[in-house]
């Protein structure tokens, strides 16, 4: 099964864990599908190479599905959302997601992901716990190392 | 130079932390080859031909004598007794064990070095020139600029992920030793009329496959905007470079496929909502960097014309070495000195442990205990009393890095080639070696003057054979090695532009090659105009006369 990690936490709710939704689940929605859905009920599943656009700030939750775990697209896709357009709902990345890269979807703004199976939850967990300081700023916490501290 | 704070320190504390427990969970089977892979090449660690490959970040390739000294214990006791120079700037380990590199990558954090970064497709160690801070005609120091890049580009959240492999490099002096124009990103610190640092930003050189020399995008940049608009331009990278094929995923073909305008716009574009944000640089921050490269002690000295005048009387070889492996300081009474790893029979780049241990004390006894390592695959001792001179060439010729050929035909940039890496079509060194040998003679090279050969084993060209007044690239035919000669490289080290090398022809049999070298050498002696360097002589008379020579034997 895979597994989903929410702000840190294990957790489970009722949105799906891919691009597809099974019974019970709350699928999510290609742009256009998900304006006609109702943009503020439905997920919404953008590529790594969607271009942000205004009204996407509307989805309560907004995944992004990443083919392959190195590709970097996902992460400036979702610093843009935060960023430059304050999407404040839950930012999920989905697909080929590794449980030893978690601190750089983190500092991109994800507050979720999904591990696909067999990818190890236990080190996906700590993370964020790898490093106690970093050099730049990043979305949740602007700041770079120069002007947090002094040095 | 500059020295870890605690928060430098602690970064690659955990750093070395978290790949040995990558490392373990790898060696358990806990992580595929696929998902270890990206991991252990964010730590510089390639799986070569024979055995793993470990690249050492020197960055700017600036070393202290401590880290030199650590360097040659790893040789020792981690390889077999000797590290190469590659032509970044950093240091290669050809023969570790992968389960011992978390010990190795433990020893280079006991002395504030790392490895992070130095492979993948990631913002990769920064290069610069490697006589800045001390050389005669230096305008801006680079180094601040490049340690500022450095903290900047280690683990980025967003940068970490890129289409390909990113290059960026630094000059700050008339002479561009850092060949800008084929980097990923060039940058050119100058000084504005104000006497203010400001950069020219270059886009979209390289060489491997495609050769590009980088388009100017931004003049004049602040200091302060550097890091947002570096973050501008790997944002449009990031998101729009091609990942469906890896030949075409480096930034030149995106620049190439937009047109230079086009990128520019959209950096620009990109630019105008981050400029000013978080990242801007602090005064207080530049200054805190810049502190960290203030001049050593020196001491007060007159320069010693006399002396050594006398000195290159008494010993040939002393006079040569003055001729060719020494610049002028920016201090009166100092000298640069360049010890020269191309000793015809050593792969060049090669270093013994023991040799690495001698310069690093060397660099101790003679200078302020710094050591730099060139892009032309040498060590440098940037701070030499002149009126030690004579002695450290004593030392030096007796130590086996008394080659007097910094600037001649036999100091060849080589890549490691067929040897070693899984990527070359052919060997590159014993090509080397075969042309150091023929033209081994003193006063044929230097009659020669200023001449770059470079190698490479492949297209990837880690031997900038591109830019070099020879280049020769290694092709495979059917299983064979053959080697292609192109002519008029040059990467804008002697203040003139830089230009890529044309292909004379077809490719050779390395039977072939020397001979065909030397015809070249030969056609140019022929041509020139009194003492016109070769690349002067190529600009004028074109590739005609050399081709026509060159083949005028075959069939």
């Amino acid at each position: 099964m895979p597994t989903l990690i929410k702000n840190g936490v294990v957790a489970t709710d009722d949105w799906a864990c891919g691009p597809d939704a099974t019974a019970g689940q709350r699928p999510f929605l290609a742009p256009d599908a998900w304006r006609v859905a109702g943009q503020t009920d439905a997920g919404l599943l953008l590529q790594v190479d969607s271009e942000p656009e205004e009204d996407f700030i509307k989805a309560p939750l907004i995944a992004i599905y990443f083919p392959e775990f190195k590709d970097g697209r996902g992460l400036s896709l979702a610093a843009l959302l935060r960023s430059r357009y304050q999407y404040a709902g839950d930012l999920r990345a989905i697909g080929d997601t590794h449980h030893d890269l978690v601190h750089y979807l983190v500092r991109c703004g994800f507050s979720s992901l999904v591990l696909p199976d067999g990818r190890d939850v236990a080190v996906a967990l700590k993370g964020t716990e790898v490093y106690s300081h970093y050099y730049q700023g990043s979305v949740g916490d602007p700041e770079p190392l120069f002007r947090k501290t002094r040095r | 130079m500059y020295r870890y704070d605690a928060y430098d320190q602690a970064f690659v504390d955990e750093r070395v932390a978290q790949y040995r427990d990558q490392t373990e969970r790898y060696l358990k089977g806990e992580l595929s080859d696929q998902e270890f892979l990206q991991l252990r090449l964010r730590n510089g660690l390639y799986i070569q031909r024979l055995a793993p490959m470990l690249r050492v970040a020197v960055p700017y390739g600036t070393l202290s004598s401590t880290q030199l000294r650590m360097l040659a214990h790893i040789a020792r006791h981690y390889d077999r007794g000797y590290g190469h120079l590659s032509t970044r700037q950093n240091m290669q380990f050809n023969w570790p064990e992968l389960e011992e590199v978390p010990d190795i990558l433990a020893n280079l954090a006991s002395v504030e070095m790392h490895a992070i970064q130095t492979s993948g497709n990631c913002i990769r160690n920064v290069t610069s020139d490697e006589f800045a801070g001390v050389s005669a005609d230096e305008i801006v120091d680079a180094r601040p600029y490049c340690e500022l890049i450095r903290q900047w580009s280690t683990a980025h959240p967003e940068f970490d992920w890129l289409p390909r492999k990113f290059k960026i490099a630094v000059n700050g002096a008339r002479n561009d030793r850092a060949a800008i124009a084929v980097h990923d990103i060039g940058i050119l610190a100058n000084r504005n009329a104000a006497g203010e640092v400001v950069f020219d930003v270059f886009v979209g050189g390289g060489l491997g496959r495609t050769p590009v020399i980088g388009e100017l995008i931004r003049s004049d940049l602040e200091v302060k905007h550097l890091l947002t608009y570096l973050e501008a331009i790997m944002r449009v990278y990031n998101r729009f470079g091609r990942r469906d094929n890896k030949y075409k995923a480096r930034i030149k073909i995106l620049v190439r496929a937009m047109g230079a305008e086009e990128f520019r716009r959209q950096v620009d574009a990109e630019w105008t909502h981050i400029q000013g944000s978080a990242q801007t640089l602090t005064a207080q921050e530049v200054t805190r960097v810049t502190g960290q490269f203030e001049p050593p002690a020196y001491e007060q000295l007159d320069d010693q014309p006399l002396l050594l005048a006398n000195a290159r009387l008494e010993d040939v070889g002393f006079d040569r070495f003055m001729r060719h492996n020494i610049k002028p300081h920016k201090v009166a009474g100092y000298a640069i000195v360049t010890l020269s790893t191309k000793i015809t029979g050593v792969p060049p780049g090669d270093v013994t442990d023991v040799q690495m241990e001698q310069v690093a004390d060397w660099s101790d006894r003679f200078g302020h205990g710094e050591i730099r390592i060139s892009h032309e695959q040498n060590l440098v001792l940037p701070d030499v009393r002149q009126s030690d001179l004579p002695a450290l060439w004593v030392l030096a010729r007796d130590a086996g890095l008394g080659a007097t050929n910094a600037s001649l035909l036999t100091n060849i940039i080589c890549c490691p080639g067929g040897d070693y890496c899984s990527l070359a079509n052919a060997k590159s060194i014993p090509v080397a070696e075969a042309i150091q040998r023929r033209f081994d003679d003193y006063d044929y090279q230097h009659d020669l003057g200023d001449l770059d050969i470079n190698i490479s084993g492949c297209m990837n060209a880690c031997g900038h054979h591109h830019v070099g007044h020879i280049g020769i690239l290694g092709v495979d035919k059917k299983g064979e090695e053959f080697y292609q000669i192109s002519l008029g490289g040059h990467s804008g080290h002697s203040g003139q532009a830089a230009s890529l090398g044309e292909i004379v022809g077809p490719s050779f049999s390395r039977a072939e090659l020397t001979q065909a070298i030397a015809t070249i050498l030969d056609t140019y002696t022929a041509l020139r105009i009194e003492e016109e360097p070769f690349l002067h002589c190529y600009r004028r008379v074109g590739i005609a006369p050399f081709k026509e020579k060159v083949y005028a034997n075959a069939d």
